[in-house]
């Protein structure tokens, strides 16, 4: 298990944070993800065997923002 | 696409909803800055529980509703610009077929949630009253003090909504992390925390004619009786509550691209107008109306003779304030310093929140009968100095100056 911190800049209000979270519950291989609106970015906690960065970037996208690793 | 399933999902022209929208809005202004000497509230207490019920309801469905968005506005603004921010961002990501469908859905949802949390937190606050009597009873400057930290906290988040400096992201709360997963493991996404929190938060700031409300609640003696009352009115209160402000949502629809500046202006005077409130309540002279009020010196007009005839009884040398539904009249009295006074209010059929009287320097607070008159005492002021006065919500105001 890895910790990474992402950028997400184009978060809008705490609502944005709680939908990212949301990724918990889709993504395989993830431990614990903590979005914050007030700093504009996750941490996620991921099994790195079965997740890479492109595929947390790519399901950040689906839910409309943009990820950018720290 | 058939022409017919085209016509079937055209969107209502949106002329409709701005003049449907502009017409609900100033009956609203209308019947709260008019608002008619019924005496809906004056409830009696002999009167039958049933009768007691209607008269709550129909208050809360008449006064009560316009009164209650006027003060209360902010926190269902707050609390749907949340929800309105997501679906801007959801349409900005999937495009406009899915933002028709989106925000119809999703602008009622918020307001529903807001407007039960709201009447099941009144509710409770009805069996509390009915049940603690006045102990649970705000003071003016209780008051004062939320209202201005309400005011600030709108203030902050109409900035940070228009995106003026990171640090106003922090007057955005975030809620608990717990609370978050269970909300989004049991709502499957949907923002309910907020519209719940803030519907359960306006028990903190309830408008004049709810306050009358809380009054007959705490003289019922019962919890349920307390209950009861409080749940009529608030039910009272919800339709109005609904349709103005889905209306003004639905009209927001229509000017996307300006709703979110929109929701933000208006947030944003919402924050000035309960900050101001505020300050009134503090009795403190950087308030609006007491900054101004010598500019406007035609607001301080005496009441209309009718309105003032128990004027004439008052002993000459004694100073007399009419306190009506429009407020005090006159906005400005003068009275020589140095010198023990007496101010007689009187009210002459008032059911406004004018009957919550409070002059904070003198730390006096006074719930006023619909009908009569009370006298205070007032000490001996210097020359030159002003004592201010104003209603417990700070929306009516006026001055004592002493010459």
């Amino acid at each position: 298990m890895i910790k990474k911190t992402f950028q997400i800049p184009d978060m809008t209000c705490t609502n944005c944070a709680m939908k990212i979270e949301s990724l918990e519950d889709i993504l395989a291989g993830v431990k614990e993800i903590n979005a914050s609106y007030h700093k504009l970015q996750m941490v996620i906690e991921y099994d790195e065997t079965k997740l890479t960065d492109e595929q947390i970037i790519a399901a950040v996208k689906k839910k409309g923002y943009t990820a950018v690793v720290k | 696409m058939s022409n017919k399933q085209k016509n079937k999902n055209e969107p209502i022209n949106p002329m409709i909803i701005i003049v449907l929208g502009v017409v609900f809005i100033v009956i609203a202004v209308a019947m709260f800055v008019f608002q008619p000497n019924s005496n809906s509230i004056n409830i009696a207490a002999d009167s039958s529980t049933m009768s007691q019920l209607m008269v709550a309801f129909i208050t809360g469905i008449t006064t009560g509703g316009l009164s209650c968005l006027a003060v209360q506005g902010g926190l269902l603004a707050s609390s749907l610009a949340h929800q309105i921010e997501q679906d801007y961002t959801e349409q900005i990501t999937h495009g406009k077929k899915a933002k028709q469908i989106a925000v119809r859905t999703n602008s009622a949802l918020p307001i529903f949630l807001f407007l039960f949390a709201k009447v099941i937190a009144y509710t409770l606050l009805g069996a509390l009253l009915g049940f603690v009597g006045s102990y649970l009873t705000f003071s003016p400057m209780t008051r004062a003090m939320l209202m201005i930290f309400i005011g600030i906290f709108m203030i902050g988040n109409a900035l940070r909504m228009f995106n003026v400096h990171p640090i106003f992201r922090y007057f955005s709360i975030e809620p608990p992390k717990f609370l978050t997963r269970y909300i989004r493991r049991t709502a499957k996404g949907t923002d309910t925390f907020t519209p719940v929190f803030l519907g359960a938060l306006t028990i903190f700031i309830p408008c004049g004619v709810t306050q009358a409300m809380m009054a007959t609640a705490l003289g019922t003696g019962s919890a349920a009786m307390g209950a009861a009352l409080m749940l009529a009115f608030t039910l009272g209160t919800s339709p109005v509550f609904f349709i103005v402000a889905y209306l003004a949502t639905e009209l927001g629809s229509k000017l996307e691209k300006f709703f979110m500046r929109f929701v933000a202006v208006v947030v944003l005077i919402l924050g000035f107008v309960t900050l101001n409130g505020g300050l009134n309540v503090l009795g403190s002279p950087l308030s609006f109306e007491n900054m101004t009020r010598g500019l406007f010196p035609s607001l301080s007009r005496p009441a209309p003779v009718a309105e003032s005839a128990p004027q004439a009884q008052i002993p000459a040398g004694e100073l007399a304030l009419n306190v009506q539904n429009g407020g005090y009249f006159p906005a400005t009295l003068k009275a020589p310093a140095d010198k023990d006074l007496t101010l007689n209010l009187i009210t002459n059929q008032t059911y406004s929140c004018a009957r919550d009287f409070v002059i904070p320097a003198l730390n006096y607070y006074q719930l006023l009968p619909d009908t009569g008159t009370v006298q205070m005492m007032i000490p001996a002021q210097k020359k030159g100095s002003t004592l201010f006065f104003t209603c417990s919500m700070g929306m009516y105001t006026g001055q004592i100056v002493f010459e």
